[in-house]
């Protein structure tokens, strides 16, 4: 019973981990972009929707309801502007920028905020749970964080594969020439892929700020590893892959943890070097051509 | 293949052990040469015997004013200002007919023991300081002892359990008679810690487990080591949680054990965020330790802002507040003075840390009082070692410490509780075991009913 609880409570804090991978997983899947500011960003939104709350009294459920936009919208100026600069010059020049705007956000946060550690309050939320027979309590919080989870990431999966702007995207990623030569504006859709990315963050940074505290030094400290671990477990550039890698990373690390809680984090990283091991392209992953 | 990896590595190991002999003998040289030339430095000015930088006592001041522990640091710009008011900061001190101004240079350590370790080497080598005073957590505190007792500058750390320090420079906690001439320290150790929590714990009925939340890093492991035990003595039972990576997203197999040998005392040492989701958890999964008293996390006011009103009840520990009944030995401004004057000068509510900082620069000011010369840096130390005064933490005596140039704070024990006036909680003190002279604020009540 203890171990199905543990595999329950993995699945459940997957969907954090799946819906953190998602912006990562589309931003290297479509613009070959490795955001190494990806758990910053995150952390960002955190603080806009507590000042969301702050100013709107709106509960800080539905906050992202202003956030999401906001980020979507700074997402595509960003991509437009610094990240296509860098683009231009090399995939390699987007790390660098990327790790830079991440050092950026930090002290520009820590400045502005102080370090002191906020939360997005749900009142009593928070502590409601329910439980299947004796052992197996379930938080509802988890469970709505994994149910965005799923839905957006299913809900982007289907976007990509059956709208006329998903087509698009996937063009430009698969041949950004061939895609150029039918006359696609290949900025404007990587601008797009872009907005679709922030958004995730947004709400992935939110679900964050409910679900633990932040500061603003959390996203790259512990934030970031877990979304590429979910990435590279998944496959890259897969967003199945994504909710698959999220969820298995969770179930690992918390059979390690029913083990010794000194073996939670160890779990999951065998996990990940294990995959890398047996199938480096990952799990849902498209083989290598070349 | 195993041949090759042999011949490979003991051509390798041995230059390397060689020149890092060499390193160490070069950095050894260095550091005495430059110690010679402070002692030239400050003998040629001593000889001059005019005014200039001679007559001026150089403190540097080392506190994580940015990053991660900023919280511990958040009263010290307030401190600061208040010391440089105060008389003998301002008028400055006579030694030997002599009176020497004050210069304090204060760095930053940007919560990182890295930097901690640079600026004081920086303090120490560049800016020829007389003393370096830090504070908050041995990632502050011990790279900073470490570096002025290598380059033989004085140095007082606070805001440090002394099991931490001592271990940090070098020493046995467990046979504390090593003396780093040069470091001394005030706060306490685990032996408050536990005076403060066991007689909590006695007066709430529980079945007498205590549930360990204890990470694997530095606290983490001193309190496995050094507090288990203690816990034990006092006649409770540990089920200890493991030692879990810092900055975990998930405590639920942990809080299962826990609810399972139905654990009725909590006790911790983690970092805040780690806190914060697993006493969410608890709650969710329905663990509600009977009484849980905490370290390392909800010292101050800000802590309590994430949680909110989860942390109605939960009992730490507390070296200074408006209620202790001390007085500053530079003004004579009362602990509750201070504390009202920080909350009307800066708005936010009073931290325990201002206390300790002031008296660093309390206990710096007793030790200049018994020199001769304060840029005698044997001498100085030897003063620091030797202080004995009442000020704004309390009685302190460093000669009668667990190590030496250790004093003591007597802590008591504190609730968190809900606040009728502008702050949403404060910390209230429920247990005064170990320091007789703080008034009880409240009743001692179960966390969890």
């Amino acid at each position: 019973m203890v171990w199905v609880s543990a595999i329950v409570q993995g699945i459940l804090v997957g969907g954090l981990f799946a819906l953190f991978a998602c912006g990562l997983s589309l931003m290297f899947g479509v613009m070959n972009v490795i955001n190494l500011a990806h758990g910053d960003l995150a952390v960002i939104a955190a603080y806009l929707a507590l000042g969301a709350v702050t100013v709107t009294h709106v509960p800080a459920i539905w906050s992202f309801v202003i956030v999401v936009p906001i980020f979507a919208g700074g997402g595509y100026l960003l991509q437009r502007t610094l990240l296509q600069a860098a683009l231009n010059r090399s995939v390699l020049t987007t790390l660098l920028v990327t790790f830079g705007l991440s050092v950026v956000i930090e002290n520009g946060l820590q400045q502005f905020f102080s370090a002191n550690s906020r939360a997005l309050n749900i009142g009593n939320l928070i502590t409601e749970s329910f439980s299947i027979g004796s052992q197996i309590t379930i938080a509802y919080l988890d469970l709505g964080i994994l149910v965005v989870a799923v839905v957006v990431l299913l809900g982007l999966q289907f976007f990509l594969s059956s709208s006329r702007h998903g087509r698009l995207i996937r063009a430009v990623a698969d041949d950004r020439e061939a895609a150029q030569i039918a006359g696609v504006s290949y900025r404007h859709v990587f601008g797009i892929a872009a907005a679709i990315a922030f958004g995730t963050v947004a709400l992935a940074g939110i679900a964050f700020g409910m679900y633990q505290q932040f500061d603003p030094t959390i996203g790259t400290d512990q934030l970031l590893l877990f979304a590429f671990e979910a990435v590279v477990v998944g496959g890259l550039g897969s967003l199945w892959g994504t909710l698959a890698g999220g969820v298995l990373l969770g179930v690992a690390q918390q059979l390690g943890a029913v083990y010794n809680a000194a073996d939670q984090m160890l779990a999951g990283q065998l996990f990940f070097l294990l995959v890398l091991l047996i199938r480096p392209s990952g799990i849902f992953g498209r083989k290598e051509t070349a | 293949m195993d041949r090759q990896e042999t011949d490979q590595s003991s051509p390798v190991e041995q230059p390397i052990s060689r020149r890092s002999l060499l390193k160490g003998v070069g950095a050894g040289t260095l550091a005495v040469s430059a110690g010679g030339l402070i002692a030239a430095c400050s003998s040629g000015i001593k000889g001059s015997g005019g005014s200039g930088s001679s007559g001026t006592i150089n403190i540097g001041f080392i506190t994580p004013l940015t990053g991660d522990l900023a919280g511990f640091a958040s009263g010290d710009q307030f401190v600061l200002n208040q010391i440089k008011q105060s008389a003998v900061y301002k008028n400055g001190i006579k030694i030997g007919g002599k009176t020497y101004k004050f210069k304090i240079n204060v760095q930053d350590s940007q919560s990182s023991p890295t930097t901690a370790a640079q600026v004081a080497q920086q303090l120490v080598l560049s800016d020829h300081v007389d003393m370096v005073l830090t504070t908050s957590t041995p990632e502050t505190t011990n790279p900073v002892a470490a570096a002025c007792q290598r380059l033989k500058t004085p140095c007082l750390s606070t805001v440090v359990p002394w099991e931490s320090w001592y271990a940090g420079l070098g020493g046995d906690p467990l046979k504390p008679t090593t003396d780093f001439a040069y470091c001394s320290m005030f706060f306490f150790g685990l032996k408050e810690f536990i005076g403060t929590f066991s007689p909590i714990w006695n007066r709430i009925h529980t079945d007498k487990v205590v549930a360990c939340q204890y990470p694997n890093d530095a606290d983490g492991n001193a309190f496995r080591g050094g507090f288990e035990p203690l816990i034990r003595a006092a006649g409770y039972k540990v089920v200890d949680g493991g030692a879990y990576t810092d900055l975990s997203t998930n405590f639920t197999s942990m809080i299962s054990e826990f609810k399972n040998k139905d654990c009725q005392v909590f006790s911790n040492c983690p970092l805040p965020p780690d806190f914060n989701v697993f006493w969410k958890q608890a709650v969710q999964q329905g663990f509600k330790p009977k009484i849980a008293t905490v370290a390392k996390v909800l010292l101050f006011p800000a802590d309590t802002v994430a949680l909110g009103p989860l942390v109605n009840n939960i009992a730490t520990d507390s070296w200074w507040g408006p209620y202790m009944p001390n007085k500053s030995s530079l003004t004579g401004i009362s602990a509750s003075g201070l504390a009202n004057l920080y909350q009307s000068t800066t708005g936010n509510q009073w931290v325990q840390s201002i206390g300790s900082s002031y008296s660093l620069f309390e206990v710096a000011a007793e030790a200049l009082k018994s020199v001769s010369d304060p840029h005698d840096h044997a001498e100085v130390a030897h003063a620091l070692h030797n202080v004995n005064y009442t000020g704004m933490c309390g009685p302190l005596n460093f000669a009668a410490g667990p190590a030496p140039g250790v004093g003591i704070i007597d802590p008591v024990g504190v609730q968190w509780k809900k606040s009728s006036g502008k702050y949403p909680f404060e910390m209230v003190v429920v247990d005064n075991s170990l320091n007789k002279s703080v008034p009880i604020g409240a009743n001692l009540e179960p966390t969890n009913a």
